[in-house]
């Protein structure tokens, strides 16, 4: 079975005066199924262009990204959106949840995008909120919810997309450490449990101690920083 | 359900619509007071044509439809009658300020001279009063609310005719004024007087096709649907070509408000649209349920407006306001409106389409 995600040769570069700026310099990347890798480096250093290239959000200059053995280059912009919605979910730095969606609707927000009847993705919606400790929590809207319990129905959106690939971008930035810890936890059990392939970008150490790899960016280049260290 | 986030955001965050919904119910709501105005104005102008039982009028060629333009006489009838199953008889129309010789005040009436046995005047009793006796007045029933009663005698402005009113039936009215029936060698002797000539303005014609009558007519004649006859009625096509323009114009700046609108609140909406295309929402998920949230809300708005316009337009309708409910034209203006609604949601999808998904994780552009 080939491997979740695939980034080969990626190239991506910004207009930068006269000239261009490169921020992913013949960049490859591979993603075995449950695997969790975490990426550090300075700010501006391109993670975030990292990510939106691996989401299929942008296009490289060049290279290839594939996911699930599907060859994304090639794609009409309506094919990578379907391969997209069918294969990759994302967690962001500030949950990003819609303001008048309760918990359990922002779960079934994902499932009616898929093309999914509303009443059949409820129970499902719920029974994953329970699983991350949201029980008591499905039907508060995201301004009744503290910043821990948003993050994690951020999580539970991503999961409910029973995705092959999660992207996470800084999902503890804005959390106090006992919070932070939780959600690396829930994160990492995720991948396992589900064999999700899992890119996060952080600054957080915590995910150090779950995480498979632990790759730095810089210059466009990608270093393993052994996860010992 | 296509519009989940939509329904949802528009019950939840409802403040935010507020402002739009009130411009677009007063549109409505304006709307419906000018169709009611403008149904008003036009049952003033041509309800006594309108109820009148014929199907064609055959006026004089080139008198657009104008009574007082047209003079035909006997021999047009004859053309008519020679046709199969055709009914024609003739009609005088002319407005006619009518004094009381007793110092009364006077009436502006339209004065229909028709032919005792004719098949225009439909009421019995209003044809044998046109009938027997002393010529005189068959006046519009509004008129004895008026106060006018049997009896009262009336003297025709510019003949010196002085004609009792002899009958009161329901007829309408006609650019603006109530229609009086009286026979027509009366209205002859009031439009000619001693020099009738067999003269009259028009012909009432049913039970053949337009094409048929116009055929029997010749070239000198021409022959109108009664629809077509309105444009006739003095201030007709003046009135309601105002008041379409009047409404048209609402139309139009409904779409543009609805429009603007739909472009703020797409600008505002910028990242949670890239998130939904990051989940994999594709462009017409997107716009479907952008373009809904907005024909919900222009048609509960437009509903509201309506409604209200409809209980303005029954409370004017006691009063000498000339407005009258017409249900297809008020049904029309909303239908109309929400429409435009519609359209001008539209001019943002543009704006959704290129939204990029990439600005879900903060990359701008």
């Amino acid at each position: 079975m080939s491997d979740p995600l695939v980034l080969a040769d990626i190239v991506m570069s910004y207009p930068d005066g006269p000239s261009r700026r490169v921020v992913l310099d013949h960049l490859d990347l591979r993603l075995g199924a449950g695997e969790l890798v975490v990426i550090s480096g300075e700010s501006g250093t391109g993670k975030s262009t990292l990510l939106t290239v691996a989401g299929l959000l942008r296009r490289p200059d060049e290279g290839e990204v594939t996911v699930a053995g599907t060859r994304a280059s090639g794609l009409s912009e309506r094919k990578r959106t379907a391969l997209r919605r069918a294969h990759i979910a994302f967690v962001y730095q500030s949950a990003n949840l819609l303001p008048s969606l309760t918990a359990t609707e922002q779960l079934q927000l994902v499932g009616h995008i898929r093309g999914e009847r509303v009443s059949s993705t409820r129970d499902r919606a719920r029974r994953l909120l329970g699983d991350l400790g949201l029980g008591d929590r499905l039907d508060q809207l995201p301004h009744q919810l503290s910043g821990g319990e948003r993050q994690r129905v951020g999580i539970g959106r991503a999961l409910m997309a029973s995705p092959d690939v999660l992207i996470a971008d800084e999902p503890t930035a804005s959390l106090d450490p006992r919070l932070a810890t939780s959600v690396i936890d829930l994160l990492a059990d995720a991948a396992r449990d589900r064999g999700i392939a899992t890119l996060v970008v952080a600054h957080d150490d915590g995910y150090r101690r779950r995480a498979d790899r632990h790759l730095h960016l810089d210059a466009g280049k990608l270093t393993e920083v052994s996860v010992a260290d | 359900m296509t519009v989940f986030l939509a329904l949802r955001d528009l019950r939840r965050g409802i403040r935010r619509f507020v402002l739009l919904g009130i411009v677009v119910a007063l549109v409505a709501l304006l709307s419906t007071v000018l169709s009611g105005l403008a149904s008003g104005l036009v049952t003033d102008g041509i309800s006594g044509l309108r109820a009148l039982p014929l199907e064609h009028l055959a006026f004089q060629d080139g008198a657009d439809a104008t009574f007082s333009r047209s003079t035909l006489r006997g021999d047009a009838v004859e053309a008519f009658t020679a046709v199969d199953g055709v009914e024609a008889t003739p009609i005088g129309a002319t407005f006619v300020n009518a004094t009381s010789p007793d110092g009364g005040p006077s009436i502006d009436i339209a004065l229909f001279g028709v032919a005792s046995d004719t098949f225009l005047v439909a009421d019995d009793d209003a044809a044998a009063a046109l009938d027997d006796g002393e010529p005189g007045l068959v006046l519009d029933a509004e008129m004895a609310e008026d106060g006018v009663e049997v009896g009262d005698r009336y003297v025709m402005g510019g003949s010196g005719v002085e004609l009792p009113v002899v009958a009161f039936t329901d007829i309408g009215s006609y650019g603006h004024a109530p229609i009086a029936f009286v026979p027509l060698e009366t209205w002859q002797q009031v439009q000619y007087g001693a020099d009738v000539d067999d003269r009259f303005s028009a012909v009432a014609l049913r039970g053949a096709s337009k094409a048929d009558l116009q055929r029997a007519a010749g070239d000198d004649i021409e022959v109108l649907t009664r629809t077509e006859a309105y444009a006739g009625s003095p201030g007709y096509t003046a009135e309601t070509t105002t008041m379409t323009l009047i409404r048209g114009f609402l139309l139009v700046i409904s779409a543009l408000v609805v429009g603007a609108f739909f472009t703020v609140l797409t600008v505002q909406r910028t990242r949670q649209i890239g998130l939904l295309k990051a989940m994999g929402a594709g462009n017409g998920y997107v716009a479907r349920d952008a373009v809904g949230q907005m024909t919900i809300l222009v048609a509960l708005a437009t509903g509201v407006g309506v409604a209200v316009g409809i209980g303005i337009v029954g409370a004017l309708a006691g009063t000498d306001a000339p407005v009258e409910l017409d249900p297809p034209s008020v049904a029309t203006v909303a239908v109309l409106l929400v429409a435009s609604g519609v359209i001008g949601s539209l001019v943002a999808i543009r704006r959704i389409t290129q939204v990029e998904p990439a600005i879900a994780l903060g990359v701008e552009p």
